[in-house]
């Protein structure tokens, strides 16, 4: 007769060693991801006034403030960690190009009630691009950052698609 | 999943595409037309947007009457462990850099561009409070 407690003896499988994953979890624990690997997506804008701009992303938009010089801050917001550099320095090109803020290319920030967002926004003297505009995935509107740098604020709409996986 | 939002300004969306996908690792998760795509890299989700048009979108002219273009110096950055090995490797596949490697305080950068002049980061940190890890 089988002894019933056979049902509860799992089977001896050999664990095969994986070098890559116990190097890659050594890099993780070590904080030397490789690229692409990583959770957290950088974005680098570039302020007249480091102090203004902590103030306006800290205050207005829900970011965090990690560290903070004359020349440089980084906040984070979620898996956002947003770099605000002064420009010139060792930002400057050789050929002695210095970078600006301004432009169109933008962070997008999604909110649960556009509206609720910017009548603070308005209320605390945020200068908006455009008026608010929508589609059927989404209503945005661009505001700026006292250097006059965009930030896309979006609020989702039935249309709205986000990969799940 | 991506969960951070990036959205650049492209002239030509077919050729951003094939810029980011082919040389900065990025996948295809959208294109559902000649005037958007939406890519994804990691937490990083970078939405491309052609100009023109009023209330289509991310491009849309504004009300009074200005146009988004590409360009500018905002950009997002990918980290890399050599950026000396990644800019002689883009460059030899023919992209276009901003100068040449930028040493800076937390780390070592150089600014790739995309087919439409947008600026992308490449940076190598050589101090451990700039690496994107999940460290303390």
């Amino acid at each position: 007769m089988a002894d019933p407690l056979d049902v509860l003896r799992l089977p001896v499988v050999p664990i095969q060693p994986r070098p890559a994953f116990a190097a890659a979890l050594l890099r993780r624990i070590q904080g030397r991801g490789v690229a692409g690997a990583r959770d957290t997506a950088t974005v680098r804008y570039f302020v007249d006034d480091v102090g203004a701009a902590v103030d306006f992303y800290r205050d207005l938009l829900g970011f965090e403030e990690e560290l903070r010089t004359p020349s440089f801050a980084m906040l984070y917001r979620g898996d956002l960690r947003l770099l605000l550099s002064v420009p010139g320095g060792s930002h400057t090109l050789p050929d002695g190009t210095v970078p600006r803020p301004g432009g169109w290319n933008r962070i997008s920030l999604r909110v649960d009630d556009l509206d609720a967002a910017l009548t603070a926004l308005r209320r605390a003297g945020a200068r908006l691009r455009t008026g608010i505009v929508q589609n059927p995935a989404v209503r945005n509107v661009l505001v700026e950052d006292p250097s006059g740098n965009p930030v896309e604020l979006f609020e989702p709409l039935a249309g709205y698609y986000e990969r799940s996986t | 999943m991506a969960t951070v939002q990036v959205r650049y300004i492209v002239h030509d969306v077919d050729a951003a595409i094939g810029f980011y996908c082919q040389h900065l690792g990025f996948e295809e998760v959208m294109h559902p037309g000649p005037s958007f795509a939406m890519l994804r890299r990691g937490d990083l989700r970078l939405v491309l947007s052609r100009p023109g048009g009023q209330n289509v979108g991310g491009g849309s002219q504004t009300a009074d009457g200005r146009m988004p273009e590409p360009g500018g110096w905002n950009r997002f950055a990918v980290e890399v462990e050599d950026v000396a090995a990644t800019f002689e490797r883009l460059k030899a596949a023919g992209v276009t850099f901003r100068g040449e490697v930028i040493r800076g305080t937390g780390g070592n950068q150089a600014i790739a561009e995309d087919p439409s002049g947008n600026p992308i980061e490449i940076f190598q940190p050589v101090r451990d409070s700039a690496r994107l890890s999940p460290s303390s």
